[in-house]
């Protein structure tokens, strides 16, 4: 029995690393601005578009001037990938950051039907652009195809994405913490007068932070894109766990953000293996008990009224 | 000149009878939702309820395109009856409640003639139940639940799909001798996966498969990783999926990915051409069912596709595939007895397409087609194929394996069936 239940502990420490990946951007982001970013699954989905039309001939953009690119090996392809799909979903960000400025200091409400709002548009623009078809995002040969894991395959893909969402967890947690720009980005989480007042424009402050955080939810987009495929619908796919993540995490908590992220990867696994029927609302479980014994998540900061 | 001289109550008695009179020839006792004359120049309205959005969104917009490429074909030759024809479509948004509230108003406030279009099987319920209370004729196009045509039926509606039984019918028995009796059984916990499942389960077991497991999948579900791990943990030696829309590209694609798609045999109820176009041929994995392809062999077929290129250019999906198929059939078989019968009142369609036959040279397929008069299913020829290792071009999936003939796989499913009565169903004809 343990036996049979090690593939699936595994499977669901990698999923939850995915989790995490997703939670990235949004967490950045309201943790930072205390925008609640609606539109992360729209960022998300047109992350996996860029990466499409860098990785496959078919990717909507079949313009003669594309092909001496897409005769290049899939590596450098893919890496191109990587970095226009997030780059994309990063402009677009700051646009989306340019028009939510009239909401700061308003009722959140303003923001949050802002960022749906953009999130539909988003949508259709995708729709308008590509159709409702599906698309494949291609990956090199090295990263595709079964691993041999005992006697069981498992798809060396996820042990890829699973490693490049570590090494992206790292690197912004070491970009936040180690950084001068992340001691600042903090600092505005923590007070953003004080930021302004030390001399930091904080309206590029906001834009850059934003743009950055929709470019996790790109990079996230790529990374999904070969597991759950590519459609315009994609995203509301990956904002309902991001959301469950960051306020199960607690919210502005990084590691809190993380270990969420594993907690669902490992129940969704887990329950998904052994209770099938349960295995969509086995995140919400998780989420109603652990909110109800712990209001502000795993690590969550304190209020005023709980001190 | 004499005038006549009224008072206010005999005005007001004559007024009050005159209303009842009226009221009672309009409004009853008798079953009849708007007589109008039978003779009308106003063109002849069709309702189409097909899903932009949601699960089926693409599998929706390939039958709107074949719905409304039969539509086009009879207006260029003149109508019907000397009618136009003109079609009015809203999202049915792959979701029952949508379905019921979109043929509510197509029905009260479009005062169209007929209804046609379903993708999912609830959606499709939901729509029937409205038309039959009106007596709507409805087309239920794509969606192939053995209960469309089975304990779900319903006089006023037709079902121009295989049904999930057909297909397991034509796999089961080929699937238990080529690959063995161990099978594992995976599908969407909803109504059209629940059936397909049952129909798959007592197919395989009568030809003396056993059922390992069976595993209820969530609709949403994105990650398929737990299953397949647990499916390779039971090592079946067939796994029979009823997995339907973006639900099963996601599979298809972490089976691929995991390089499951040998080993073991999977047999996919059926394929959709929307859920494979632009995806290669290594996305049509395992055996399949599937009603028509681009590729078959007879006369027709290539004008056929001809026609849909001329009309679509534009269109990602380039060839037209099962969907766009049923949904062009379909309306050209009801736009044609329309024609036949020179009117639309909804009893004379019905009567005319009850025990209809269409003539597998008319309908580009192995066989000819019945519409069984007793569960109104459309009994049609059902093709088996796999992934094609050899393709002629870039649209060429599919490797055609066999055909079967309607009479070998007839879903018994229909036999549950009970459809209202002519009495029982009101007279419907929007003029």
């Amino acid at each position: 029995m343990f036996y049979d239940l090690i593939p699936h502990l595994i499977n669901g420490v990698a999923l939850g690393l995915l989790f995490a990946l997703l939670a990235l951007g949004f967490m950045l982001i309201i943790g930072v601005m205390e925008v609640i970013n609606l539109a992360h699954g729209a960022l998300f989905t047109l992350g996996a578009y860029g990466a499409v039309v860098m990785m496959a001939p078919d990717g909507g953009f079949p313009y003669e001037f594309m092909q001496p690119y897409y005769d290049l090996p899939a590596i450098p392809r893919y890496v191109i990938a990587l970095i226009v799909g997030p780059l994309l979903a990063g402009v677009v960000g700051m646009g989306l950051e340019v028009c939510l400025r009239r909401t700061y200091g308003a009722d959140p409400l303003y923001g949050l039907l802002l960022t749906f709002g953009a999130a539909l548009v988003i949508e259709e623009v995708i729709r308008g652009i590509w159709g409702s078809s599906e698309y494949y995002l291609p990956t090199p040969k090295e990263i595709s195809g079964g691993f041999i894991f005992g006697d069981l395959i498992y798809s060396t893909y996820r042990i890829y994405a699973a490693i490049f969402a570590s090494v992206m967890i790292g690197m912004l947690w070491l970009f936040l913490n180690k950084t001068p720009y992340g001691a600042v980005i903090k600092a505005g989480a923590h007070d953003s007068e004080m930021v302004r007042a030390l001399g930091y424009n904080l309206k590029v402050l906001r834009l850059l932070v934003f743009g950055f955080g929709a470019a996790l939810a790109g990079v996230a987009g790529v990374i999904m894109a070969p597991i759950w495929g590519v459609r315009p619908v994609v995203g509301v796919d990956a904002v309902i766990p991001a959301f469950v993540v960051i306020v199960l995490g607690g919210v502005g908590s990084f590691w809190g953000a993380v270990s969420a992220g594993l907690m669902v990867g490992i129940v969704v696994a887990l329950t998904a293996a052994f209770l099938t029927d349960w295995s969509l609302l086995s995140m919400y479980l998780l989420l109603l008990l652990v909110v109800t014994f712990r209001s502000r998540g795993l690590a969550g900061k304190a209020s005023v009224l709980e001190a | 000149m004499s005038r006549v001289k009224q008072s206010r109550r005999g005005f007001l008695k004559t007024a009050l009878g005159s209303g009842v009179a009226g009221g009672a020839a309009l409004f009853g006792p008798w079953k009849h939702n708007r007589v109008y004359a039978a003779a009308s120049d106003k063109p002849i309205k069709i309702g189409l309820t097909h899903d932009a959005s949601g699960q089926f969104a693409n599998s929706g917009q390939a039958e709107k395109r074949g719905t409304e490429m039969a539509i086009a074909e009879f207006n260029e030759k003149g109508g019907v009856l000397g009618r136009k024809i003109e079609s009015v479509w809203m999202d049915t948004e792959t979701n029952p409640q949508t379905g019921t509230r979109v043929a509510e108003r197509m029905i009260t406030r479009e005062n169209v003639h007929f209804l046609a279009g379903a993708i999912q099987s609830g959606t499709a319920n939901a729509i029937s139940q409205v038309a039959q209370k009106y007596g709507c004729v409805y087309f239920n196009t794509n969606s192939s639940s053995p209960t469309e045509s089975g304990k779900n039926c319903h006089r006023v509606k037709f079902v121009w799909d295989g049904s999930g039984e057909n297909f397991s019918l034509a796999a089961a028995r080929n699937a238990i001798s080529t690959f063995g009796k161990n099978w594992f059984l995976v599908y969407n916990d909803y109504v059209w996966g629940q059936n397909t499942n049952d129909a798959t389960k007592k197919v395989a077991a009568k030809f003396g498969a056993n059922i390992m497991d069976e595993v209820a999948i969530p609709v949403g579900t994105r990650d398929w990783s737990s299953v397949l791990l647990k499916i390779q943990q039971a090592k079946p030696d067939v796994v029979a999926a009823a997995v339907g829309g973006d639900d099963f590209k996601v599979m298809r694609q972490q089976v691929s990915d995991m390089g499951l798609d040998r080993k073991p045999a999977w047999i996919n109820n059926q394929q959709d051409w929307p859920d494979v176009f632009g995806l290669g041929a290594d996305a049509a994995f395992g055996v399949f069912g599937t009603t028509w392809y681009h590729y078959l062999d007879l006369p027709g077929v290539s004008d056929f596709v001809k026609a849909y290129q001329e009309r679509y250019p534009v269109t990602r999906i380039s060839v037209p595939g099962n969907v766009t198929y049923n949904g062009y059939i379909a309306m050209r078989e009801l736009l044609r007895v329309v024609e036949e019968v020179g009117s639309t009142d909804n009893m004379k369609i019905i009567k005319a397409l009850e025990g209809r036959t269409m003539s597998a040279a008319d309908r580009m397929q192995h066989f000819d087609a019945v519409i069984d008069p007793a569960s109104h299913h459309v009994q049609q020829t059902i093709y088996l194929a796999e992934g094609n290792a050899a393709p002629k071009d870039d649209t060429d999936y599919f490797k055609i394996l066999s055909w079967s003939d309607p009479d070998a796989i007839r879903a018994s499913a229909d036999d549950s069936c009970s459809l209202e009565s002519y009495e029982a169903t009101p007279s419907y004809d929007q003029g």
